[in-house]
This record gives C-alpha cells, sequence and structure tokens, in this order.
C-alpha cells in the first residue's frame, strides 16, 4: 500500500524556535506521493508553523527537509550545539588531563571539523537548492535543443532559437519550492483587493517568466473551469465573490503551478457550512484529477479523519501520535490524542448529553524522571510518543 | 411552559445604497426559561440580526417594519433607549462573534471583565431594593384591603422585610467563606499536586497566600465546630513557613503534612450540612442575643423551621393567599366588566376614525386594561402588559403611512421618470431607483383590531381558567420572588471580591496564569485567548437570558468542548436561558433543547433537537445535516450546491427552491407556510402539503440515524 510508494517529502528532526519559544520542536515524519497527510492539534501547538517551515516562510532552527530526495531546507542549530560541547570537553579534558587525552582530544576536533562541514553543506542546501534545480533544468533543455538547433534549416531556426531561449529562460527561473503550494485559511485576507482574478491565478505564471499571453490565458481558462468557476470570473475582483468562490480562486493560484505537494492550511475554518462540503469535495476531485499529495492542516478532527490517509498530532511543538487515519481513531493511545477525540462535537443530542470528556494534563499522565521519552513506532505506522513504561502499557492495550 | 422571551412576527430590513436587504422576514419563536434555543443557519440568514435585535443594537440603516420582541411584560422593540440600557448586559447580555471589535483596545483585561460586575451591582442593588418594597407594598394592601385589619398586614410586612433582609445577610456571609474555604482546597491540592510532581513553586509566596485566606474565612457559622482545629493550623502554618528556607529544594515533609491536614479539614468543613438562613433569621430576629452558631445544624434547621411556621409564616401565608384571592377577584371583575368594552372598541377601529380621536380613544383603553391586570401574579401576561405600548404604535404607524405612502409614490416615480428621460438620451445611468417602501394600509388597520381581538381571546380564557386558580400557590411564589429580590439587595461585590470573580472566571475559560494577565491590555492576547476573555465578561454579568452568537467557531475543539461545558454548567446554576447561534451541527447537538433552522430571513423548520436531528422534514435541513462528515462518513459529501439569493431581491416562492434538489413547480411560486407536523415540531416546505409527491431523505442521513440508534442500543445493552 502507502508503504511502496514513493516518499516525496521527509522532515526530520524539524526544529523551528522563535527566541525562547520552541513552536516546533523535532517533529518528524514523511509525505508519500498521492497521499493526503493530516496535521492536528489545538491552536498554539505549532501546525501552522511546520506547514510554513515546509515552504520556506521561515528559516528552519535546526533539521532537514526533503522533497523529492533534494533537501530543499537544512537549520544549523543542533551542528552547533553539539560542537559548542565538543569545545567545553576539549578544554575539560586540558583542565583534568587524563591518560588518553591526546587521543580523546583529537577525537572531539575530527569531530568538530566533520560538523563544520555538515554545517556548510546544509547552509549551501539551505540556500541553492533552487539554483542547483534550475541547472538541472537548464542542462536538460539544453540536451533537448542542440541537437534539433545543429539539424534545423535555415528558415526554421530563428524560430527556434527563439523557442528555445524562451525555455532557458522558463528553466532558469523555475524553482524547485514552487512545486509546494499552499493554499491559506482566509482568503479573503490572502487575495489582494486590488489585483483582477485573472492577475492572481496568473501571477505565479509571470513570475516564473512565461510571457506569452494567450497561453497564460488559455491556462487561467482551464484552471478557472476546473475549481468550479466560469471564464467570466477572469475579469472580476476578488469583492465581487462570495467566500466559497474566494476560497476556489486561492485553490486555482496554487493550482496552477501544477505543484506535487499542496499545504491546505485550515481551509475550510472560514466558510459557511454549506459552503465547506463543496470545498472538501473540490480537493477530493483535484487530487484525483492532479494526482495531488496534500498537506492538510486543520483542527475539525470530523473533517481531517473524512478526508486524510494519515494523521499526526501534534502537542505544544511536539508529534505526540501518528498513524494512518482509521488506526489512530479505533486505537488512540496517547493520553492527548485520547483527549482530542472525546471532544468531538457529533450531530447526534443523544450522544452528545451523555459525552464523557477525557481531560488531558502532561503532569498527572507522564513521568519522565526516569527514562526520556520519544516517538516510537508500536505497530507497522502506528507511532506515539512515550517511554519504555509506556512503551509496555501501550502495547498491552493493542493486545501485543 | 415558563416561557421568559417570545419573538412575534419580527420582520427586520436594511437600507442599503442597492435597495432595501430584507434581513429577517416574519419570523416567531419562544425562548423558554431555563432551556437552550439554538439558531442554525449560514451567513446572511438573519441570525445574527436577529439576536441584535433582541440587544437592541441594530446598526442604523436597519428597519424594524414590524413584530414585537416581548420579554418580563415588555416590549423590546418599543421601550426608551434608557429602560434598555438596564436590561442590556444585566438581564441579557451577548457573546460577540468577533472579538476583537467587542474588546476594547486601550482598558486592561481586568478591568473590561470586572467593570460590569461593579457597575450592576450598585443599580441592581437598588432596583431590587424597588421591586421588593413595590411587590411587599402590594401584597401589604390586597391583604388589609381583603381583611380589613390594616394594623395587622402592615406587622406582618414589616416583619418579612426585616427578618427576609437580615437572613441574605447571614447567608451571604456564610456564603463567601464557604466559597473562600471551597477556592482554598482546590489551590492547596493544586500546590500539593506540584510539589509532588517535583514542579517549580514559589512556596514562600504560596504559604503566605494561604495564612492570608485562613484568615478571611471566619463566619460563625461555617467555622464554630472547627475554630480550635483551625486556629491550631494556622499556628502551624506559620511555623512551618519559618521552618523553610528560601532555595530549598524540596519541601520539608512537615510542611506538607500540615496542608494535607488543612486540606482535609477544609473539604470536611465545605462538605457540613448548610444551615438554612431564612429561618434562622426569623429566629434570631424574635430572639436576639442568643448565639446560634454554636448548635447542630441539622437540629437548629428543624427548631427553626417549626418556630417560623408558628409563629408567623402559617399566619402570613395564610393571609397572603387571601390577598391574592382578593387582588385576583377584583381584577376578574375589571376582565369581565373590560370585555364588553373591547367588543365596542372593536366596532370603533373598524369604521372610519380620525387620529385625535383614536389615540385618545386608546389611551381610554389602555388605562382601563392597565386597572385590570393583577399585579400579584408573578406570572406576567404579556399581552396586557404590552398592550398599551402596541395599540399606540399600531395606530401611529397606521396615521404615519397612510401620509407617507402618496409621498413615497410620488417619489418612486418622479425618479422613475427622470432615469427613463436620463436613458432615453442616450446617457449612461449608474444608479438604480430606490425601491418604493410602501404599507398596505388595510394590513395596518388590521394590526390595530388584532391587538385588540388578541387581548379579548386572552382574557376570556383567563375568565373561563377562573375557577381553578391555586392561590396558596400563588402566594408562594410571592415569597420565593421576594426572597430572590432580598438576596439581591444584600449582594454587594466590593473591588476585591470582583477581581477573585475575574480571576475564577478566566480560570474557567481556560486562561493560563490569570493573575499575570488580569493586567494586561487586549492586543496581548491571541484570538483564541480572546474569545475566551469576551465569554468571560458575558458570564461576568450574571445575565437572565445570554446570547452566544458563534461563540465558539475560532476555537480548537478542547478548548471548544471546555466553553461548551462551561456555558451548560452556568445555565443549570443560575437557570440561564440560552441562544445559541451557530452553523456547527454538532455543537447544537451538545447545547440545544429547541432548534430553529433558518433561511433567507426564515425559520424554515422548528423544534426540539430530538426532532431536528432523527426526524427532521425540511430539505435544507437535511441539506445542512448532509453536508458535514462525521466520523464514520466514507462516502462523497452531499454539498449544497450555488449560494443563498441576493435579499435586496427575495425570490418570490421559497427561498431554498434554487438550490434544492427536491424542488417542486409550487416552490417557485409560493411561499410554503409553517406545516405542523408535531406539537413540538414545524417546518416550512410544501413538500408536506398532502398532496406532495413521497420523497426520500438523502441516504447519508438515514445512515447516520441507523447509526445513531445502533449506537444507543448498544450503550444500554452494555449497562
Amino acid at each position: 500500500m502507502s508503504n511502496n510508494r514513493e516518499t516525496l517529502l521527509r522532515v526530520e528532526n524539524l526544529c523551528q524556535y522563535f527566541g525562547p519559544t520552541k513552536a516546533v520542536d523535532n517533529v518528524s515524519f514523511d509525505i508519500k506521493k498521492g497521499e493526503v497527510f493530516g496535521l492536528v492539534g489545538e491552536s498554539g501547538c505549532g501546525k501552522t508553523t511546520t506547514g510554513r517551515s515546509i515552504i520556506k516562510i521561515y528559516d528552519i532552527t535546526s533539521g532537514s527537509i526533503y522533497f523529492k530526495g533534494q533537501r530543499i531546507c537544512a537549520g544549523t542549530l543542533a551542528y552547533k550545539q553539539e560542537i559548542s560541547g565538543l569545545r567545553k570537553t576539549i578544554s575539560q579534558l586540558k583542565k583534568t588531563k587524563p591518560v588518553d587525552m591526546d587521543e580523546r582530544i583529537a577525537a572531539c576536533t575530527a569531530r568538530i571539523a566533520e560538523l563544520q562541514e555538515e554545517i556548510k553543506k546544509a547552509d549551501f542546501d539551505h540556500r541553492h537548492s533552487d539554483r542547483e534545480y534550475a541547472k538541472e533544468l537548464m542542462a536538460q533543455v539544453k540536451a533537448e535543443y542542440e541537437p534539433k538547433l545543429a539539424a534545423a534549416s535555415a528558415e526554421e531556426l530563428p524560430a527556434l532559437k527563439k523557442q528555445y531561449k524562451d525555455a532557458l529562460r522558463v528553466a532558469k527561473k523555475t524553482k524547485l519550492i514552487t512545486q509546494i503550494q499552499m493554499i491559506f485559511q482566509d482568503p479573503i485576507a490572502s487575495l489582494n483587493p486590488r489585483m483582477t482574478v485573472k492577475e492572481i491565478i496568473a501571477e505565479g505564471l509571470v513570475i516564473n517568466g512565461i510571457k506569452d499571453k494567450a497561453y497564460i490565458e488559455e491556462k487561467v481558462f482551464e484552471i478557472l473551469e476546473l475549481v468550479g468557476l466560469v471564464r467570466e470570473h477572469a475579469g472580476r475582483y476578488p469583492h465581487e465573490f462570495s467566500g466559497g468562490q474566494r476560497q476556489r480562486i486561492g485553490i486555482a493560484r496554487s493550482v496552477i503551478m501544477q505543484p506535487e505537494l499542496l499545504i491546505a492550511d485550515e481551509p475550510i475554518s472560514a466558510l459557511d457550512v454549506s459552503i465547506q462540503a463543496q470545498v472538501i469535495n473540490l480537493l477530493n476531485e483535484l487530487r484525483a484529477k492532479l494526482d495531488l499529495t496534500i498537506l492538510f492542516i486543520a483542527h475539525d478532527l470530523s473533517v481531517v479523519k473524512y478526508f486524510s490517509d494519515r494523521i499526526g498530532v501534534m502537542y505544544f511543538g511536539k508529534m505526540v501520535e501518528l498513524a494512518p487515519s482509521d488506526e489512530l481513531f479505533a486505537h488512540p493511545l496517547h493520553p492527548y490524542t485520547r483527549s482530542l477525540l472525546s471532544a468531538i462535537p457529533l450531530p447526534d443530542p443523544n450522544t452528545e448529553k451523555t459525552r464523557q470528556r477525557i481531560t488531558y494534563n502532561p503532569l498527572a499522565e507522564h513521568d519522565y524522571s526516569v527514562s526520556q521519552p520519544s516517538l516510537r513506532e508500536l505497530t507497522p505506522g502506528h507511532f506515539v510518543y512515550c517511554n519504555d513504561e509506556e512503551e509496555l502499557r501501550y502495547k498491552k492495550e493493542l493486545g501485543l | 411552559m415558563d416561557k421568559i422571551l417570545e419573538v412575534k412576527n419580527l420582520k427586520i430590513s436594511f437600507r442599503t445604497s442597492s435597495g432595501t436587504l430584507k434581513a429577517v422576514r416574519n419570523i416567531s419563536f419562544d425562548l423558554e426559561r431555563g432551556r437552550t434555543l439554538a439558531i442554525v443557519g449560514e451567513s446572511g440568514s438573519g441570525k445574527s440580526v436577529t439576536s441584535k435585535a433582541i440587544l437592541g443594537i441594530l446598526a442604523g440603516n436597519s428597519i424594524v417594519e414590524g413584530g414585537e420582541i416581548i420579554y418580563n411584560g415588555k416590549d423590546l422593540l418599543k421601550i426608551s433607549e434608557e429602560d434598555m440600557c438596564k436590561i442590556r448586559g444585566d438581564e441579557i447580555s451577548m457573546i460577540f462573534q468577533d472579538p476583537l471589535s467587542s474588546l476594547n483596545p486601550i482598558v486592561k483585561i481586568g478591568k473590561q471583565i470586572t467593570e460590569a460586575m461593579l457597575l450592576k451591582n450598585k443599580t441592581s442593588r437598588r432596583e431590587a431594593r424597588r421591586e421588593f418594597n413595590r411587590v411587599l407594598e402590594l401584597l401589604r394592601s390586597s391583604i388589609a384591603a381583603a381583611t380589613g385589619d390594616a394594623a395587622k398586614a402592615k406587622e406582618l410586612a414589616e416583619t418579612f422585610d426585616k427578618f427576609c433582609i437580615q437572613a441574605n445577610r447571614l447567608e451571604q456571609s456564610y456564603n463567601e467563606s464557604a466559597n473562600r474555604a471551597e477556592d482554598m482546597v482546590a489551590a492547596l491540592k493544586d500546590f500539593l499536586f506540584l510539589v509532588e510532581k517535583k514542579q517549580k513553586v514559589d512556596v514562600k509566596g504560596m504559604l503566605r497566600e494561604f495564612r492570608s485566606k485562613l484568615k478571611n474565612i471566619k463566619d460563625p457559622f461555617f467555622t464554630a465546630k472547627y475554630s480550635e482545629r483551625l486556629a491550631e493550623l494556622s499556628k502551624k502554618l506559620a511555623s512551618a513557613a519559618k521552618e523553610y528556607k528560601k532555595g530549598e529544594e524540596t519541601l520539608p515533609t512537615s510542611v506538607t503534612a500540615v496542608l494535607q491536614e488543612l486540606e482535609a479539614l477544609l473539604s470536611e468543613m465545605v462538605a457540613q450540612t448548610r444551615p438554612d438562613f431564612f429561618r434562622i433569621g426569623f429566629y434570631a430576629l424574635r430572639n436576639p442575643g442568643e448565639d446560634l452558631s454554636l448548635r447542630n445544624i441539622a437540629e437548629l434547621n428543624e427548631q427553626t423551621l417549626k418556630y417560623l411556621n408558628e409563629n408567623f409564616m402559617d399566619d402570613f401565608l395564610a393571609l397572603a393567599a387571601e390577598g391574592v384571592a382578593h387582588s385576583f377577584r377584583l381584577c376578574l371583575d375589571r376582565k369581565k366588566a373590560l370585555l364588553p368594552e373591547l367588543a365596542k372598541a372593536k366596532t370603533f377601529f373598524s369604521g372610519e376614525f380620525t387620529k385625535a380621536g383614536a389615540v385618545k380613544y386608546a389611551k381610554f383603553l389602555s388605562e382601563l386594561v392597565g386597572d385590570s391586570i393583577d399585579r400579584l401574579e408573578m406570572n406576567k401576561d404579556s399581552i396586557a402588559y404590552t398592550f398599551s405600548s402596541t395599540l399606540l404604535n399600531a395606530i401611529e404607524k397606521y396615521f404615519y403611512y397612510s401620509k407617507r405612502n402618496p409621498q413615497e409614490e410620488a417619489r418612486f416615480a418622479r425618479q422613475s421618470k427622470r432615469r427613463e428621460a436620463l436613458i432615453a438620451r442616450g446617457k449612461t445611468v449608474d444608479w438604480k431607483v430606490v425601491p418604493k417602501n410602501v404599507l398596505d394600509l388595510d394590513e395596518l388597520k388590521g394590526d390595530i383590531l388584532k391587538t385588540i381581538s388578541q387581548l379579548e381571546s386572552s382574557y376570556l380564557r383567563y375568565v373561563e381558567n377562573a375557577e381553578s386558580v391555586d392561590f396558596r400557590a400563588r402566594s408562594i411564589a410571592i415569597v420565593d420572588f421576594l426572597k430572590e429580590k432580598a438576596s439581591k439587595v444584600v449582594y454587594v461585590v466590593t473591588r476585591a471580591m470582583a477581581k477573585e470573580r475575574a480571576i475564577k472566571l478566566m480560570e474557567e475559560v481556560g486562561i493560563a496564569e490569570p493573575r499575570m494577565r488580569y493586567y494586561q491590555y487586549p492586543f496581548e492576547f491571541s484570538g483564541g485567548m480572546r474569545q475566551r476573555i469576551v465569554i468571560a465578561i458575558a458570564l461576568a454579568a450574571d445575565p437572565e437570558i445570554l446570547i452566544c452568537d458563534e461563540p465558539t467557531t475560532a476555537l480548537d475543539v478542547t478548548i471548544q468542548a471546555q466553553i461548551l461545558e462551561l456555558i451548560n454548567r452556568l445555565k443549570e446554576k443560575r437557570n440561564l436561558s440560552v441562544i445559541f447561534i451557530t452553523h456547527d451541527l454538532g455543537v447544537v447537538a451538545n447545547m440545544a433543547d429547541d432548534i430553529a433552522v433558518m433561511y433567507a430571513g426564515k425559520i424554515v423548520e422548528y423544534g426540539t433537537a430530538e426532532d431536528v436531528f432523527y426526524d427532521s422534514r425540511h430539505p435544507y435541513t437535511w441539506a445542512l445535516l448532509s453536508s458535514m462528515p462525521d466520523l464514520d462518513t466514507k462516502e462523497k459529501l452531499d454539498a449544497i450546491p450555488g449560494t443563498p439569493p441576493n435579499m435586496i431581491y427575495p425570490p418570490v416562492g421559497d427561498a431554498f427552491a434554487d438550490r434544492n434538489k427536491y424542488a417542486m413547480q409550487i416552490d417557485f411560486e409560493q411561499q410554503p407556510p409553517m406545516f405542523e407536523i408535531s406539537e413540538t415540531h414545524r417546518a416550512a416546505t410544501w413538500l408536506l402539503h398532502p398532496d406532495a409527491p413521497k420523497v426520500e431523505i438523502p441516504k447519508i442521513i438515514t445512515d447516520r440515524i441507523e447509526r445513531m440508534k445502533k449506537k444507543a442500543g448498544g450503550a444500554t445493552n452494555e449497562q
């Protein structure tokens, strides 16, 4: 199943600190091609920050993000911390002077050099991953056109040359990151009120170096129809649309770049009930038509359950549980997940009136003084943030 | 059932640059005391407008075209702003949708929460005293009139006044101490928990706080049996505080032991039997100087009850019943006499009349009706109470429009002519003619007659039921009312108390570190936190009716569940009545007793929660239910196509017809009436007409109901 699919996005030990606040702390997960990965948690738990870090709105503090096998984001804090730790050991060793001092100092310096190399690599990847990608594309274009140019006759040559130039320009301006696109929560705030719908949707193409107006127009119309709007809407301004239509424009804007990964940051929270279903259905259709992979960030658990293949639960910057959605709802293990699931409102008066909400207090639930917790895989695909003692208990609950 | 708020035939529209927008089109609903009415619908369906009309805070361009909102015998649409001020926030309070625009950016949060408590307290005490005096005086005079013994009536009323107020003073002091003890138990538990988990705590500061709090628990009735142990523990606590040195990592076990002991003692005190102060108040009045606090509480309760009944209450209730009966009969006679007068009025108003004549006659009638109201009836008859204002208003409106209509017609004709002339000259015209605002005069006249005939039928029913009135029950209701008012008279809120209550409320709505946050400004809070502040403010005023306008839409599930539980708890505790506006059906299922589904300014389905969720009849309700996934939904969602209609040009037929896959021809031509399905359940759809074809409810809903039934069945089997 999903295990056999290619990994599209891999997040490794992602940390995003804002001063002393650890918004995202050591989060790792991967997203397979074609799946919908749901990210849930209460407001302020770092789910939006995770999404924004992936699309490089923030420079991440530590960790790496790989997209299609290429590292696009890298942070250096962890390396730096290790280096300063090693330096401290060295000065300590110099003071205490044990027998094997020289050997140990040598080992430490070697490690420091290694780490500094890593930092350089990370910096390079973080800054120049797009350039490298563009170089690759340009090489491809060159390889495609050079034999053609050599074989072309005199009258074909000018037209072909122009084509070649255009293709080269587009390749040079193409960024790997444009294959990840984002849909924002608030459809009103995320559309420029002074641009027409056509300008908004075409902006990505224009920035990417496409100058062919007829092509852009055709593309915009095509996308408009794809998201359930009509051609006539292209000349209008955002304020002339209802909330649901505006969200469709936002979706069109992100889909026109033919992204492989779509980050949907609470795309339906600001919409009316009857419109929410329209947008969910639209996203589902697009997913099938365009073979999209979606990172779906939301706090409405019924929608996340309906829409996602796998779900990650975040609590205070940490990923506390990660499992296929049916498994997560059938066997929630982490106490926070349980409290979250027990709070979902359901359209059924009888169950609602007898509902028992579970409260979560991390101090009362966990005792991490003996062994430290980490994200562990208990059954295939089901990860829980726990320590040794809890792992045993959870396994017992699962009947293992 | 006891209706606390009635909305009748409410019509509201907004004047906009492109025409008159019909926001609310003739809706009626009742809110019963202690119940929650949920209004469900999309944005633009008029649910927020309705709630704003109740509070009298509609935007400036709104026009109330008709209808009544009756609360406590008053029509909220017709009373003065001054009277509205007394009700707004005090008796009817609202949690707003947008927290950013409902908080004052330059005032600290703490002040904003306590403001209402402090402001309200003074006026409400005065108001309660006035009300208490008024009802007691009415009772006294009617007892005097019934028995002819004015001196005895006066004496009884005075005694009641004295001991009732005194008893409430004693009770308030007791409650204060009990509440403090309860808070302290919670604080001790938290503190011990943190110590046990080896978290950082400010031990010195906490010990100091505990000692000062302990000093404030001093009500004689509350501490009587425990005073020695309390003093002993207080001493131990002081020495423990000395023992503990600053910077020490762990708390000495001796200190923990003292705290545990204190917690146990306070819990015991909180759990002790409550004295009944109403009885004790009377006993203390008759036997001054006797110290009652040391007596066994249960015995004391028994003894004082007997004493109260023998010496005062039996007598008082019997006489009060006589007084009530006297006043009832008097008013009954007046009502009977009024009936032919009303019949005469009907013939008068159905003929021709001048404005001056009509107003004079209406005033005469109003006076008679006012005299015929039994003021000792605690369950107010809203039709009689609002008769005067409704009648005068209807007359005023009739004459206003009989003058205004021709003017409006002329204006419309003039503007249309001008526009056509411009178009004929080939110019582009970028303005529209403002639609004419003309009301049907016959209908307005009908309103006048309707007011009178409504009163007439209400009085006829009253006269019919006159035999079955229980005067003793009525006099007990009066005593209860007076007791409640007396408790308000003595309820003093000081600044310190207000702060404590605010902090407790902030804790309850889930704000961490409330003591620090009390002094912060709104901009220092995140969106969810601000919403919680707004909720705390609305609850602080301790209202009778709480209107919640999408209070939890911006919050995440755990906090949402917490807030809903809080509202439900307060509802139970204070017998609140809640109007809950939302579009989240999950939330509705949790909160609502009754549900009104609104679409395009009309109520399309109205019923109890069970009716609407398990037996919904309107296609719009089906669409709402099937458009959101629940945890077991797998199939494609049934989205509602399109968007709501533009209410400047409301559709002729059913407003939902355009988006409705079950729509029939008649839906586009004529508006459906409300069809009654059961006593509690109504829906406005032509599908309920006997001639309509049978349609299947969408499968997604039937499946869900099936699942729910199975789940409910499974649950009962397990038990």
